[in-house]
């Protein structure tokens, strides 16, 4: 056998999003995938329509079909003026029809795209095609334990999620790394974030992956080999994604090695994938030759979506992640880090720019907008991460309000407090009943720089006597042991001496510059 | 005393006062208790709840207000059609003491109009047959003639309003289940547009070509139904929203300059010399009434068996899964060591009748990988072209005249072939597939070896245009008297 020159993945990836409208996707039954209902006790979301009980016919949510044209245009797809609903025929105790409603030959979007930030050096972007999106319905769950766990003989069918509406992404097999994928599906359950179509909750199965995985081979003798597709079946969390498709990198090389199986039509396989031990196991050998035997559903009338109604959904399209990362580090300067970081989610998002617009609101003298914006990030990204590590929260959800954000701002603005102060200050917000001023509060906390003149000879006088070796040491030209005697000061002051005017009242004392 | 066979004399009886909601309810279930034994009409009644709702008419109209233009008015609604009381069980084993939580809208309508369901009708299971002899839960006579069927599916309301027992009732068709039973039986049944009615609670058989429609003596009172039932339901996004005419306003007024389409070969050697014969003196009544008769030439009506039995059969396979024994319905027994696919299996195969079997498997077959081009996608192309072909032959006629089916009602077993009995409905599909109107209204009586059995004339007219077909077979009704007649009315002596 030719030796192995080099190998590449080659990835698809179907991503499924359960979209958040109010009632689920053909019936008035509330919608578990909405926040209200997360907690919903079992089979309390269900109606006739949900059940598949006789003479209960389906009637389109159009806010599903509204959520998913935002999704496909976000997307850049094209929407399908005229798309229809199929069913898909097969027994399983989690459906109730014994059918599911999807879409088959016309789905709602199809030819888009995503650019991802690219992971080459030259930086840039790569382009993610994506070939459809459609819309169906979820089945319902399937438990094998009694609830809250230990056996139970037989199974039990919770009916909460079927017939929540589904939106189905597939994407062209343009996936060549791991960690393409971890980057598009986090930006893609961004934009979803963003739009507001999905709470898009990992742990909840809001969003669940499903990559189609093989290898290309290229040996020696250039010739180039494709391994057998395997498709892993709902991973729901990012980790799982990456884990998944690295494992599988390794394990089909090795698998070709041995049995030396290229990729030929009825190969396919599904797996799962096993999260404590992180590997991939088979589920099922070769695509089950399975007749879905699908076919329009006679109940549902096909969906036609003027121009008009397209535009208008268009119209309501929010500024999306990419598009915001772009404006804040053009408009305000920030790095991509930080960019990145306030985009994260849609919340911090909006509530970073709060702080800025109440910055701009409050400051009525040389502020610029720019100036705002970075100051904020600061705060946000640095007193805010660190409090929400420390709390186990969001930094948007902290307590500290947007208006007080911009008011530490504002104090750091005229020196007004130190930096470790004002870290200080923000973390002393974070208690939602502390709803002063920030100035007020730092006045209390006595957290507000001392200027005073009298007050700061007094630290100097104290410091230099108490620290006498390295005031000789300042005294001789030695820089570095200012930082003893600030320190000092720092210690009696608890913070609060202004460090400028301490620097230069000891320039003055000990060199009489 | 007025009429018990007609709704505008009941119900103008009980609103004047000359006889009360529970009177008229207790003669209907009366006459039920007394004749039904041998007819076999009713799967069930609900004598406490109708008394009930009809002692609530007395008392609204005591305290002068107004129950509705059916106040009083007692219907029989097919097995296939659910109520929140009673069962609902499609005449199926799968169903037999299934209880519905919510009740059709066409029958909340009629309800909410005044009209008080007094029972459920048997019908083939599923509503697949055309004979009531594939119910799995009764089985219906003729009242012309006990040894024969009263058709199907809907035989059971057809059968009961022929005999007087209730003033009307609701019967579904999917490919002529309203009609050829009406036929069979001598009344009048109307198969409204697709659309026209919610199938809302009506337990799915061909999703596409099912509607609901009334059976009833007169036309009149078809067309007073109809208009209660009709209009769009936001439970059923296939219902139109479409305009609901007065049917009844001019529906005495003859139609002037009426052109009635005659298929060129209407009468021929497939059908029973004696539907011939009928059919062809009802040309000549409208001839005599000033019709204009268009021959006209249907080509491809002579696919609609073929194309119904594939739709209706890939559609019933898919409306069916639901019946898995996990839910609700017959659920069969395991023995220890099956599993899923047992239970599915045994529960089906244990809950469902052979034609609802066969059914299933032609309609899973057709739309199997490899077959669905060559079945299923070709009838529904060969669908749309006779949809074409309808609406070019509604553009020089008002109405096609022709038989309801080829043959009056025919013995009890005597139809052991299903293809013979899916040629039953050689007439009536092609409504179905086109999705207009097609209403049956007797026409005459075949009489041989001392037999007498009613023959219908089937009127077709274009989607949604119920107003005109219903005014072209009142013009028939009006120049005939095959409509007063009833059979006799059997009753059990009980000493």
């Amino acid at each position: 056998m030719t030796d192995v020159r080099s190998t590449r993945l080659r990835i698809g990836m179907e991503i499924h999003v359960e979209l958040a409208t109010h009632s689920k996707m053909f019936s008035r039954s509330a919608n578990v995938a909405h926040s209200d209902h997360f907690e919903a006790s079992p089979n309390s979301l269900v109606d006739p329509v949900v059940a598949g009980l006789p003479g209960a016919l389906p009637v389109m949510n159009k806010q599903a079909v509204e959520l998913s044209m935002m999704v496909g245009l976000a997307l850049n797809c094209e929407i399908a003026s005229f798309s229809k609903w199929d069913r898909k025929n097969y027994f399983y105790p989690d459906l109730p029809k014994g059918y599911q409603i999807s879409q088959f030959d016309l789905p709602l979007c199809r030819d888009g795209y995503l650019d991802i930030p690219s992971e080459t050096a030259e930086g840039g972007s790569r382009r993610i095609n994506i070939l459809r999106a459609h819309l169906e319905e979820d089945a319902g769950k399937l438990s094998h334990d009694r609830p809250g766990g230990g056996f139970i003989e037989g199974s039990l069918v919770d009916l909460n999620r079927a017939g929540t509406p589904l939106l189905e992404i597939v994407t062209q097999p343009d996936f060549t790394t791991a960690q393409e994928c971890d980057v598009f599906a986090k930006e893609l359950r961004n934009i979803c974030r963003f739009l507001g179509v999905t709470e898009g909750i990992m742990q909840r199965g809001h969003m669940r992956f499903e990559p189609n995985i093989n290898v290309i081979i290229e040996l020696d003798d250039h010739r180039e080999i494709a391994t057998p597709i395997v498709e892993i079946k709902n991973l729901n969390s990012f980790k799982s994604l990456r884990g998944a498709i690295e494992h599988e990198y390794k394990r089909q090389v090795e698998a070709w090695k041995v049995d030396g199986l290229e990729h030929a039509s009825g190969r396919k396989s599904t797996w799962g994938w096993n999260d404590e031990k992180c590997i991939t196991f088979l589920q099922r050998e070769k695509e089950e030759a399975h007749d879905y035997r699908y076919f329009p559903d006679p109940d549902l009338v096909p969906v036609v979506i003027s121009d008009d109604w397209r535009l208008a959904i268009q119209a309501t399209l929010p500024e999306l992640p990419r598009q915001r990362r772009e404006r804040y580090e053009s408009d305000f300067g920030l790095s991509p880090v930080q960019s990145l970081a306030l985009t994260d989610e849609r919340d911090l998002s909006v509530f970073y720019e709060s702080c800025i617009d109440s910055y701009m609101a409050l400051d009525d003298s040389t502020a610029t907008r720019q100036h705002g914006g970075q100051q904020c990030a600061n705060q946000l990204l640095n007193a805010g991460a660190k409090r929400a590590n420390e709390l186990n929260r969001n930094i948007h959800d902290l307590g500290i309000t947007p208006s007080q954000v911009a008011q530490i701002v504002i104090l750091r603005d005229g020196d007004e407090i130190g930096s470790t102060a004002a870290d200080t200050l923000f973390g002393l917000l974070c208690d939602p009943a502390l709803d002063e001023e920030a100035k007020t509060i730092a006045q209390q906390e006595k957290l507000l720089q001392v200027r005073d003149e009298g007050q700061l000879d007094k630290w100097v006088e104290q410091a230099i006597e108490a620290q006498p070796q390295a005031a000789e040491d300042f005294a001789a030209g030695k820089d570095a042991a200012a930082g003893r005697l600030v320190g000092e000061i720092m210690k009696r002051s608890q913070g609060q001496a202004d460090a400028k005017a301490v620097q230069a009242k000891l320039r003055q004392r000990l060199r009489d510059e | 005393m007025p009429d018990h066979d007609s709704i505008l004399a009941i119900t103008n009886a009980i609103r004047d006062g000359e006889q009360s909601a529970v009177e008229v309810m207790s003669d209907c279930l009366g006459r039920i208790k007394s004749s039904d034994q041998t007819l076999g009409c009713f799967r069930e009644t609900y004598e406490e709840r109708a008394l009930g709702l009809a002692r609530m008419i007395d008392d609204r109209l005591a305290k002068g207000d107004d129950p509705g233009p059916l106040s009083g008015i007692p219907i029989a609604v097919k097995d296939n059609m659910v109520t929140d009381f009673g069962r609902s069980s499609a005449g199926s084993r799968m169903l037999e003491d299934y209880h519905s939580p919510f009740t059709a809208t066409a029958i909340e309508k009629l309800e909410l109009a005044g009209a008080i369901v007094v029972g459920k009708t048997h019908c083939d299971e599923f509503a697949m047959g055309s004979s009531t002899e594939n119910c799995s839960l009764g089985t219906t006579k003729n009242p012309w003639d006990t040894r024969c069927v009263p058709g199907g599916s809907s035989g059971g309301s057809a059968a009961a309003v022929a005999s007087q027992l209730v003033p009307a009732a609701l019967g579904s068709d999917t490919g002529g289940s309203i009609r050829q039973p009406a036929s069979f039986c001598g009344i009048v049944g109307l198969k409204p547009s697709y659309g026209r009615i919610s199938r809302s609670g009506l337990i799915a058989f061909g999703s596409s070509l099912d509607q609901i429609g009334p059976m009833t003596k007169r036309v009149e009172d078809a067309a007073l139904l109809l208009q209660t039932m009709a209009g769009k339901d936001r439970r059923d996004s296939t219902c139109a929203d479409v305009h609901v005419p007065n049917c009844l306003e001019k529906l005495d007024e003859p139609l002037k300059d009426l052109k009635l389409g005659v298929p060129k070969d209407v009468i021929n050697e497939h059908n029973d010399d004696l539907v011939n014969t009928i059919i062809q003196e009802a040309i000549d009544v409208y001839r005599d009434l000033g019709a204009e008769i268009v021959e006209i030439d249907l080509p491809l009506a002579k696919y609609a068996v073929a194309i119904y039995y594939v739709i209706s059969a890939a559609e019933a396979s898919g409306n069916l899964a639901r019946y898995d024994g996990i839910r609700y319905g017959h659920r069969a027994d395991l023995k220890p060591g099956e599993d899923l696919f047992d239970l599915y299996a045994k529960s089906r195969s244990e809950g469902f009748g052979d034609e609802v079997k066969r059914r299933i498997m032609l309609g899973t077959f057709v739309l199997s990988s490899g077959y669905y081009d060559a079945y299923y996608k070709r009838a529904l192309q060969a669908r749309r072209l006779i949809k074409q072909e309808f609406d070019q032959v509604f553009e020089t006629c008002h109405a096609i005249l022709g038989p309801t089916a080829p043959t009056p009602a025919f013995p009890m077993d005597e139809m052991q072939d299903p293809l013979s009995m899916y040629l039953c409905d050689v007439y009536t599909t092609l409504a179905n597939i086109g999705g207009h109107c097609g209403i049956s209204i007797p026409a005459g009586f075949a009489q041989r070896e001392g037999r007498r059995l009613p023959v219908g004339l089937q009127l077709q007219g274009k989607g949604f245009d119920e107003a005109r077909l219903l005014r072209i077979a009142r013009m028939f009704e009006m120049a005939t008297s095959h409509h007063d007649q009833s059979p006799e009315l059997i009753t059990t002596n009980k000493s």
